[in-house]
């Protein structure tokens, strides 16, 4: 399974109410087959710009980072399910596979000069 | 005119007289109903004059010309003739025959060593090429074999990790310790480095 993170940037709330977020992230997340491997939290930051989401407009955020392993066809759905939140201002998931040693390259070397284009 | 062979079929042209003239006989301006010309009404072609006593000796040294002519040639076309049949049935054509055979025969034989030499190299080369290929069929047959071990044992090492990591999951027990965990503790990841790559991982958390 490819390993995935969820860059998350929620509304910033009260300690509970982040906490049950979180919580409820994490078990849609469950809830779908994924296998959840840590939870990292960012801090609560100004936002780089301010965003309109759900009808809100939001200067500060909290900032998480999930990463997971899950099958791949399941990061539409998580995506919807998680745009239709209102206390989620930005889901993000990216890919995070480690990258495979490569051993001696075989194949002559293609010389990638950029052509001067006049 | 002396025989004229008028239009005539192939065969009549073949077996025309030696002297004979090959002219066309054409009429010419008039047809054979237009009438004389005046001028030729009462004309009687006669052929010219013939002195018999010069005739009879001109006939007797025809027919001698004719005989010493036609025996030359006759001497000559049998010359040629024998010397043809010599060539091809002479006592020498034999030999030569023969001498053409023992020349084949010799050529055939040695072509026949040369066959067999070049076999015998070529069985030789075609040994050594396939022991090379055989060679060099195991050489590839162990790389892949160790290519797939080192695969397979690396996967296991990495089965080995990820169940190792795998205690540290979250799982729906301590799923609310992780989070608490998680808010308690806000990570940086920012940084300042300089040119002399100095790090500074101090950097204001608004």
């Amino acid at each position: 399974m490819p390993r995935y993170e969820l860059a998350l940037i929620v509304k910033a709330m009260q300690r509970p109410d982040t906490a049950a977020l979180l919580r409820r992230t994490v078990e849609t997340l469950m809830e779908r087959g994924a296998v959840v491997r840590g939870l990292e939290n960012l801090g609560e930051k100004l936002l780089p710009y301010k965003i309109s989401k759900h009808n809100e407009r939001h200067t500060r955020g909290g900032y998480f980072l999930i990463d997971f392993h899950a099958a791949p066809g399941i990061v539409t759905g998580l995506l919807d399910h998680l745009e239709r939140d209102i206390d989620v201002v930005r889901p993000t998931v990216l890919k995070n596979d480690p990258e495979p040693s490569h051993g001696p390259c075989c194949g002559s070397p293609v010389a990638s000069k950029p052509q001067d284009t006049a | 005119m002396f025989g004229v062979i008028a239009r005539s079929s192939p065969v009549i042209r073949l077996l025309a007289p030696r002297g004979a003239v090959l002219v066309e006989a054409v009429r010419g301006r008039k047809t054979r109903t237009d009438p004389k010309a005046k001028s030729k009404e009462g004309r009687i072609k006669t052929p010219p004059p013939v002195d018999p006593v010069e005739m009879v000796v001109l006939r007797e040294r025809f027919t001698e010309y004719d005989l010493i002519m036609r025996a030359l040639r006759l001497e000559f076309k049998e010359e040629m003739l024998r010397k043809r049949y010599e060539e091809e049935v002479g006592s020498l054509a034999e030999e030569r025959a023969k001498q053409e055979a023992e020349e084949h025969r010799s050529l055939m034989t040695w072509n026949q060593e040369e066959n067999r030499r070049m076999l015998k190299i070529r069985e030789l080369r075609v040994q050594k090429e396939a022991e090379a290929a055989e060679v060099k069929k195991t050489e590839a047959a162990i790389l892949r074999e160790q290519a797939m071990e080192n695969f397979v044992k690396e996967k296991g090492e990495e089965i080995m990790r990820i169940q190792e990591e795998a205690k540290s999951f979250i799982n729906l027990e301590n799923l609310d310790q992780r989070i608490q965990e998680a808010l308690d503790n806000p990570k940086n990841y920012n940084f300042a480095i300089d040119k002399d790559g100095r790090v500074v991982k101090r950097t204001v958390l608004q």
